[in-house]
């Protein structure tokens, strides 16, 4: 995987400047935003209305603490003026998104916290999400997207009247047309908002390149996912966040050039992000592993540990791979498991993952082993009694 | 010639509405003390009350059961999953996979079987198993656990499950409702169903 | 061209045609209740969900910020215009914060929940659970949301909660024309514009629905005072205890 990444640097340059494009500037900032127009007076309307169930939502994450330093990291990117307006919200969901309306609501979801590296990372995601919120785009997005979905649908009831009689539909081709357009429309936006991402890294004491590495590192996961899969191609149009943005090797590049050259040697923040990430990591990493992505969930876990493995991260693997159940992966996780207990000793649901393996690879004295130490460290867990009635069947067909 | 094409394009129409009336198959009543083969297997049920079958199944070997519909109270039964089968039936096998059955699934292990499928199914970010215990089912040792999530309707729900493994196949009773008033209102007759089955 | 726009004719009356071909039964009453004017009863009236907006050819529901403000205002003062109608006391709900905005939350989505579920499986014709047949034969309407509902805002000092919920897509004229040309061919159902309103009487002591009006097909133009007006005559048509009713009898 070192290898894949290596080549996709190779590729675009990753760290180094090529100056032929002038680096961005930040437009003058134009203060508290007014809704202007029939459209987008609309969407702010059904946004107030979204912003009052989002927050009364079951899904946000309302912890003052995280909240205030992702507010913290917004306003170290795009300044204190332009940060005041900005609601964040943070949603329980493992994907790779930000998002922002344009009555200022910042949706971060916890699967971009969990793959960021560093607040250089977060931070050229966030100012590439004020950089819409910025230039207004959602409001040209939404404008774009009814009449391109107009065109769709009576293409689909043409074409399918078409098929009736002649037994052969286009409209497979006219779909693909009409997205293609939709794609170009909605990636000239997205560059814009990443020109304007980079100029607020540039101008903030963050390292810039950070913007052009995290990109990377996403078209890595994603071409991992894919093969995973069993798909030949890496599948970049069917994740949510890379099938409306530019195309990715093109973009890797073009912020990686725009990054000041001397922005490299700035901090990049990942020992504060660490400790700000490292009491919700077991959970955003549980609940990565539990969408069932084995490819994407193992090429996360491996990239946060090129800075370490903690116990955290090894727990992760070794449930990822006892989750998935391949003969071969019983064996790996215990492995796993076993070096999660080395870090950290007490971790109680090492001992019982380890455990389960174990049983699976036919050890079953050692299970017995794990289990016990599981229950002696854990004997309130939710399942606590189930697994001593494992222990009760290993003691009897051992006697 | 014309008159005919004119009354000849009426009655298609008319056709066409009339189709879209008529569903493929409907919702069935299980009577009260009438014996129920679920999923068509040799599992059966013989329900205390009333309960309403859906027409709709999440796969060949579950069935759906209701008292007044199933975003309120949902009893889905599986019946016979069998090694390298998902609970459902897998929307995408590439894309989207579900969890599987396997030969060496254990009854600690279904939890995390059930909490899977849900999650990669319905797209739920949260789900958290409470509680599991042993338990009787079939005669046989069973598990029995607790489990909350929150679904795409907003609407936080509980959930009880009951599973055994017989001859290396999964049967499990999984009951949902709203954690208000709708989860405690029927879970007793939820109990009661679970009671009642029996495997041929 | 003279036949040409007969069948034009014909398809455009026809265009109308599905929603008629299902019979929709739109309100209930739970069996034994009952309600009379000036009966000392509080109605206690939540803050309604109002959605309005136009619904694009292709499906896409486009919020217009001036017709909900316009349709919120204009049913808010239809609303208040029909208090005194309404035969008994009506207070409007405080707007809840904090912990007490989440709960109000999940009694919406429930109420939400069962008002899909009574259209689904016990009005609608189509798909109704046997066990719902059997229940409009006997005349019993048997759902609630809980007595969690005690627990609201301002629910301690009233006696019955009006939940009301509204949502209006308008069909554009694209949208109608496709309605048009989906009939003759294939066999695509295209809706044109959702108007569907829910509006119940809650038992604020055990959360029971002692009536709901439920229609996905409503009428009128909720953008001026007059169509909202008439919005809320539909959506309070038959509310037990309403003076209007019981003059009418």
């Amino acid at each position: 995987m070192k290898k894949l990444v290596a080549s996709i640097c190779l590729i675009t340059s990753c760290g180094t400047s090529i100056k032929a494009e002038p680096l961005p500037t930040l437009p003058p900032y134009a203060g508290v935003y007014q809704p202007k127009g029939v459209d987008e007076i609309g969407l702010w309307q059904e946004d107030d209305e979204d912003e009052r169930a989002l927050r009364d939502s079951s899904v946000i994450i309302r912890d003052e603490k995280l909240t205030a330093y992702l507010k913290e990291v917004l306003c170290r990117t795009v300044g204190p003026e332009r940060c005041e307006s900005v609601r964040i919200y943070v949603l329980k969901e493992s994907v790779f998104n930000a998002s922002m309306s344009p009555n200022g609501t910042m949706r971060i979801f916890t699967g971009l916290l969990l793959r960021c590296r560093n607040e250089a990372e977060l931070a050229a995601v966030l100012g590439h999400e004020f950089g819409h919120f910025e230039q207004r785009h959602t409001l040209k997005e939404f404008k774009k997207k009814r009449s391109a979905t107009d065109a769709l649908s009576w293409a689909a009831v043409l074409a399918a009247a078409a098929s009736t009689y002649q037994g052969n539909s286009s409209y497979s081709d006219l779909r693909y047309s009409v997205y293609g357009e939709l794609y170009r429309y909605n990636r000239d936006q997205e560059r814009e908002a990443d020109r304007l991402g980079v100029a607020y890294l540039n101008r903030s004491d963050l390292r810039p390149q950070a913007a052009s590495e995290i990109w990377v590192n996403q078209m890595a996961e994603i071409t991992v996912s894919s093969q995973a899969k069993g798909f030949k191609k890496p599948q970049f149009n069917k994740v949510a966040y890379t099938a409306s943005h530019p195309p990715h090797l093109e973009r890797a590049a073009t912020m990686a050039a725009l990054a000041l050259p001397e922005g490299n040697s700035r901090d990049d923040g990942h020992i504060r992000y660490q400790n700000a990430i490292r009491p919700w990591l077991a959970q955003f990493l549980d609940d990565q592993i539990k969408v069932g992505d084995f490819g994407a969930s193992e090429y996360i876990i491996t990239s946060l540990a090129q800075s370490g493995w903690t116990s955290d991260l090894w727990h992760a693997r070794g449930e990822l791979f006892r989750l998935r159940g391949n003969p071969r992966d019983h064996v790996n996780a215990v492995d796993f498991y076993r070096a999660a207990i080395a870090l950290d000793p007490l971790k109680a649901e090492s001992y019982r993952g380890q455990g389960l393996s174990l049983m699976k690879t036919g050890q079953r004295a050692e299970a017995a082993t794990a289990f016990n130490r599981f229950l002696e460290l854990k004997p309130d867990s939710q399942d606590a009694s189930m697994v001593k009635m494992l222990l009760q069947s290993l003691a009897e067909v051992k006697s | 010639m014309k008159h005919r094409t004119r009354i000849a394009s009426v009655l298609f129409i008319m056709g066409i509405a009339g189709t879209f009336s008529n569903p493929a198959s409907a919702n069935a009543l299980k009577e009260a003390g009438k014996v129920a083969l679920v999923a068509k297997t040799g599992m059966s049920v013989t329900p205390p009350r009333a309960w309403n079958s859906l027409a709709l199944r999440p796969s060949k070997n579950a069935e759906i059961w209701t008292l007044d519909g199933e975003q309120l109270n949902k009893v889905t039964f599986f019946a016979g999953i069998a090694s390298g089968v998902p609970l459902y039936k897998e929307r995408n096998k590439k894309r989207e996979s579900l969890p599987k059955m396997r030969a060496d699934t254990l009854l600690v292990d279904i939890p995390e079987l059930l909490e899977g499928t849900i999650r990669g199914y319905n797209n739920v970010a949260i789900f958290e198993v409470t509680n599991s215990m042993p338990a009787k089912f079939l005669g046989k040792d069973a598990i029995q656990f607790n489990y909350t999530y929150t679904d795409n309707d907003q609407l936080p729900r509980l959930g009880e499950a009951v599973a055994t493994i017989v001859g290396g196949k999964l049967y499990m009773v999984t009951f949902e409702a709203p954690r208000l008033h709708y989860f405690k209102r029927t879970v007793e007759d939820y109990r009661r169903l679970v009671a009642s089955a029996s495997l041929k | 061209m003279k036949y040409l726009s007969k069948i034009l004719a014909i398809l455009l009356a026809v265009s109308v045609w599905p929603s008629a071909a299902f019979a929709q039964e739109r309100t209930a009453t739970k069996q034994g209740f009952e309600l009379t004017p000036n009966s000392g009863k509080k109605i206690l009236v939540f803050r309604p969900t109002v959605k309005v907006g136009a619904q694009s050819t292709g499906g896409l529901f486009e919020p217009n910020a001036q017709w909900t403000d316009d349709a919120r205002k204009h049913l808010s003062n239809a609303l208040r215009a029909r208090k005194a109608t309404l035969g008994n006391e009506v207070i409007f709900a405080p707007e809840p914060v904090g912990d007490d905005a989440i709960v109000l939350q999940e009694h919406m989505a429930l109420f939400s929940a069962v008002s899909s579920a009574v259209i689904q499986y016990q009005f609608f014709a189509g798909n109704r659970l046997p066990t719902k047949k059997q229940d409009n034969k006997n005349d019993v309407f048997d759902w609630s949301i809980g007595d969690q509902v005690a627990t609201l805002p301002g629910a301690r000092d009233a006696d019955y909660g009006l939940f009301i919920y509204n949502e209006d897509q308008f069909g554009s004229t694209g949208r109608k024309l496709l309605q048009v040309v989906a009939l003759l061919g294939p066999r695509i159902s295209v809706k044109s514009g959702e108007h569907r309103g829910y509006a119940a009487l809650i038992d604020l002591k055990t959360g029971d629905v002692l009536w709901l009006n439920a229609d996905s097909a409503m009428g009128g133009d909720v953008r001026d005072a007059e169509g909202a007006t008439k919005r809320v005559s539909q959506l309070l048509e038959g509310i037990p205890g309403a003076a209007l009713t019981a003059s009418a009898k």
